[in-house]
């Protein structure tokens, strides 16, 4: 393996407290390291932004709901159509990309990992054979509890240690990396047709409520000290006057004490945007945002990922049926819906965010303004809920609004967006402008250590070599005065290393390799485990309709696994 | 003005595509550069000169000064006219899928049949088919609920299936028969069929009007009776005769009209 120095680079690793350093980066072996020999290659990225490779702790990129989306929306992949050339294959799609356009395009942005956050179980074998197919990244997937059937009744009966030996087991099983909940109770509601509306609301038949489930759920995630803490899409997502759901969620598991020392949170709020709605309804509808911000700037056990609206015509997809199906009433447009049994649903349906309209203008306020009102960058993410509120290629038109206030002005003074964006939020008060430092940390460091990654995020010797490079001086360029400057060149890295190979160069994509795939293998917890499937297993008999046998992930599912062992502590 | 001839001499069994082959892009191209030009054939690309004679008299100062007249049968050459903005296009004989596809503007004429999908996602411009088509003339991509948003469409023959399906504007005038579901998903825009009609026009129809003046086989129950109507103007255009009056589809609470030649429908009244 050769070895390699990025000579004179300006530095970006907020882990490690390096915000604007000149300095060079060293790597070895596909690792960092202190030093390399005079035969190191010499890379000169004088006064380039050089940081660590992107992590997305939120999207969908792999499995059934995407394969479903493609065939249902032939119109969305033909734009997107990229011609194949001597490394990559051809491109298409715009809001769901064909799977290698998935690596291709995150590669090209810089970013290295990548998390699917919503993998049903029964699917499970589905998503890894998508994210085979997808190159570039690696690939985080987050198995969906929020409505399986045995969680709500252990959650119902109070029984947290054999829920615990569940999550255990579940994890080995679908090849997981944490807990996943979406709409707690309300998906299962859905089976009956309804919803349910708030966090004391029980389900149908199981008779249990989101809160008992979240708090159950938390409650096994910290008994077994997984490194990603509960990652919750609360009740009520998209309806006015939805934040006191919102805050509910994040208050009803504050006294439950961490047992993990490689993330500081309990919990973290997905896609938070839509969640932070005030009023009753869309007449009266106006920002949750400064309520949501206000709680989470207060209390250290919560982090969050925002869900940006990129105003682009893009594609819904979720495990929240119900609220699926109330999208497409409200726009009329082509529905998809699918039971996963015994575990969860989901709905796809095409929306467009358009800002000539009022309702896009405002969630694309709200967005902004829980950015720029939630103080601590270490507590929020940059995401799209790609493809939900848009697609992951506008990330760098999103760091280009957080940079400059001037350009939101400017957007909502050109009517790019409509007055809703300022009348019904407080987006036209905030004139914070992020730095490069904090972008850093919103789109790389902050993500890592939710995840509790401990290999990369970090330009620390013995991490991964996964770094970005972007043609960009922050000694010359004023990020307020040039946002097309600053989109162009996050959009288009001038370099993306992934475990030490250069993938991209200049904005294209050199090198295509496989993606890892990132799991969590808990390890203490084999007696529960086995008593607790031997209870399980005529329940599974019972109700599925497919064999054990052809449920759980076999190994040559994931033919490149990062696991990650925790030692439960029981 | 620039006339440019393409003389069919071979036709091939996988369909030629002349998206590529628009007065937009041609009309600075002298006879050198049509013999230059090679022509995508299934995912390779062969010489034009293969399957054309080629032949370009004059000169165009832009697009709107070319005449291109396509001699013999392009049963086997996809998207004649797509895109187009301006200019006329003149098959003599018939022409495979996708013909004037996405037209902005202009106009193709059709001696012969069109294959489906003529006309897609139009935006403007004019196409007309001196014989028949088939299915999706002056329809939406697949999946898409946008379809043909402008321009006009006359169609001497008859029509297929789902004509004119999601239109959004523009008008559709079939002088033959049409079959099953025209202006399926519309929401705008106008269709005239002087011919027979198999069954349910305008099923899931939002908005706009479709006029038959021959026999329609079966009406969707969506639709419901409003008045019969004498000599009436319907988006601005004046028709003679009786017409029995529909509003529908209600399936969808659309409120677009369905009027019925009333003498060759007496069965409805």
């Amino acid at each position: 393996m050769m070895e390699y120095i990025l000579k004179n680079g300006i530095v970006y690793d907020p882990a490690n407290n390096i915000a604007g350093e000149k300095k060079d980066v060293m790597f070895k072996d596909g690792k960092i390291v202190e030093n390399v020999s005079s035969d190191a290659k010499v890379l000169d990225v004088t006064d380039k932004i050089v940081m660590p490779a992107g992590i997305d702790p939120h999207a969908h990129v792999a499995g059934p709901k995407l394969v479903v989306g493609r065939i249902y929306r032939p119109e969305d992949s033909r734009k997107g159509v990229v011609s194949p050339n001597e490394v990559c294959r051809p491109e298409s799609g715009f809001s769901i990309p064909s799977c290698p356009a998935t690596g291709y395009r995150y590669s090209r942005m810089g970013y290295g990992t990548v998390t699917e956050a919503a993998m049903p179980p029964l699917e499970a074998k589905h998503t890894h054979e998508e994210i085979m197919a997808i190159p570039n990244i690696d690939i985080t997937p987050l198995p969906l509890f929020g409505n399986n059937w045995f969680v709500m009744q252990y959650a119902k009966e109070g029984q947290i240690d054999e829920l615990a030996a569940f999550i255990s087991a579940w994890l080995k099983i679908t090849k997981g990396y944490g807990i996943k909940i979406v709409n707690p109770c309300g998906t299962e509601a859905w089976g009956w047709g309804g919803n349910v509306h708030g966090i004391d609301d029980p389900a149908p038949y199981f008779d249990v409520t989101g809160r008992e489930v979240i708090r159950a759920l938390s409650q096994a995630n910290e008994m077994l000290g997984l490194p990603h803490s509960i990652h919750v899409h609360p009740n009520d997502l998209g309806h006015p006057g939805n934040f006191p759901t919102t805050v509910n969620t994040l208050d009803c598991v504050k006294d439950i004490e961490k047992n993990s020392s490689v993330r500081n949170q309990t919990i973290h709020l997905t896609h938070a945007q839509f969640h932070s709605y005030a009023g009753t309804s869309w007449r009266d509808v106006e920002s949750g945002a400064e309520q949501v911000a206000d709680y989470i700037n207060k209390n250290k056990h919560v982090t969050c990922d925002i869900g940006q609206i990129t105003l682009d015509e893009t594609t819904t997809m979720t495990a929240d049926g119900p609220m699926e199906f109330d999208l497409h009433q409200l726009n009329g447009l082509k529905w998809a819906n699918k039971d996963i049994e015994l575990e969860t649903g989901s709905g796809i349906v095409p929306f467009i965010y358009s800002g000539k309209a009022p309702v896009p203008s405002f969630q694309w306020g709200v967005g902004l303004e829980l950015f720029l009102r939630i103080k601590d960058p270490w507590q929020v993410c940059l995401t799209t809920d790609h493809p939900n509120a848009g697609p992951f290629i506008r990330y760098p038109r999103i760091i280009s609004w957080l940079m400059s206030a001037e350009r939101r002005q400017e957007m909502m003074d050109n009517l790019e967006v409509r007055v809703w964006s300022y009348k019904r939020t407080g987006l036209g008060t905030l004139d914070r402008e992020y730095d490069f430092n904090e972008i850093a940390t919103i789109t790389r460091a902050a993500a890592a250590k939710i995840y509790g990654y401990q290999d990369r995020g970090e330009l620390t010797p013995g991490y991964n070599a996964d770094i970005a490079v972007y043609d960009l001086n922050p000694n010359d360029i004023d990020p307020s005065k040039e946002p097309a400057a600053i989109e162009q060149a996050f959009g288009n890295a001038m370099y993306t290393i992934k475990d030490g190979q250069i993938l991209v160069k200049d904005g294209e994509v050199v090198k295509v390799v496989p993606s890892h795939t990132l799991w969590t293998n808990v390890q203490g917890f084999e007696e529960q485990e086995k008593a607790v499937m031997e209870k399980v297993m005529p329940t599974f008999r019972r109700f599925y309709t497919v064999k054990f046998e052809n449920y759980q992930v076999q190994d040559h599912f994931t033919p490149n696994p990062l696991i990650t062992t925790v030692q439960a502590s029981k | 003005m620039k006339t440019i001839t393409l003389t069919l001499k071979k036709k091939s069994q996988i369909a030629l595509e002349f998206d590529e082959l628009i007065p937009d892009k041609v009309f600075t191209w002298e006879k050198a550069d049509f013999e230059n030009y090679q022509v995508p054939v299934g995912n390779r690309r062969f010489p034009l000169t293969d399957y054309f004679d080629i032949e370009v008299e004059g000169t165009a100062a832009g697009p709107e000064e070319v005449k291109m007249i396509l001699e013999g049968d392009c049963g086997r050459v996809k998207y004649i006219g797509c895109k187009m903005g301006a200019g006329e296009i003149i098959v003599n004989g018939d022409a495979d899928l996708h013909c004037g596809a996405e037209m902005t503007g202009g106009k193709i004429t059709v001696n012969g049949d069109a294959e489906s999908y003529a006309g897609r996602e139009m935006k403007g411009g004019e196409l007309e088919i001196m014989g028949n088509t088939r299915e999706f003339c002056g329809c939406s991509y697949i999946g898409d609920w946008r379809g043909m948003s402008g321009g006009k469409i006359i169609l001497h023959g008859n029509a297929g299936k789902q004509l004119g399906e999601c239109l959004s504007g523009g008008e559709i005038y079939v002088e033959g028969d049409c079959d099953i579901l025209a202006g399926i998903h519309m929401s705008k825009g106008f269709i005239q069929i002087d011919g027979d009609v198999t069954r349910w026009p305008g099923g899931q129809m939002k908005n706009g009007n479709v006029l038959i003046n021959g026999e329609l086989g079966m009406l969707l129950e969506g639709f419901v009776y409003d008045e019969i109507v004498r000599d009436p103007v319907i988006d601005g255009k004046s028709f003679s005769g009786k017409y029995i009056k529909y509003t529908g589809d209600l399936a969808v609470n659309g409120k677009g009209g369905l009027y019925l030649n009333a003498e060759k429908n007496r069965k409805y009244l």
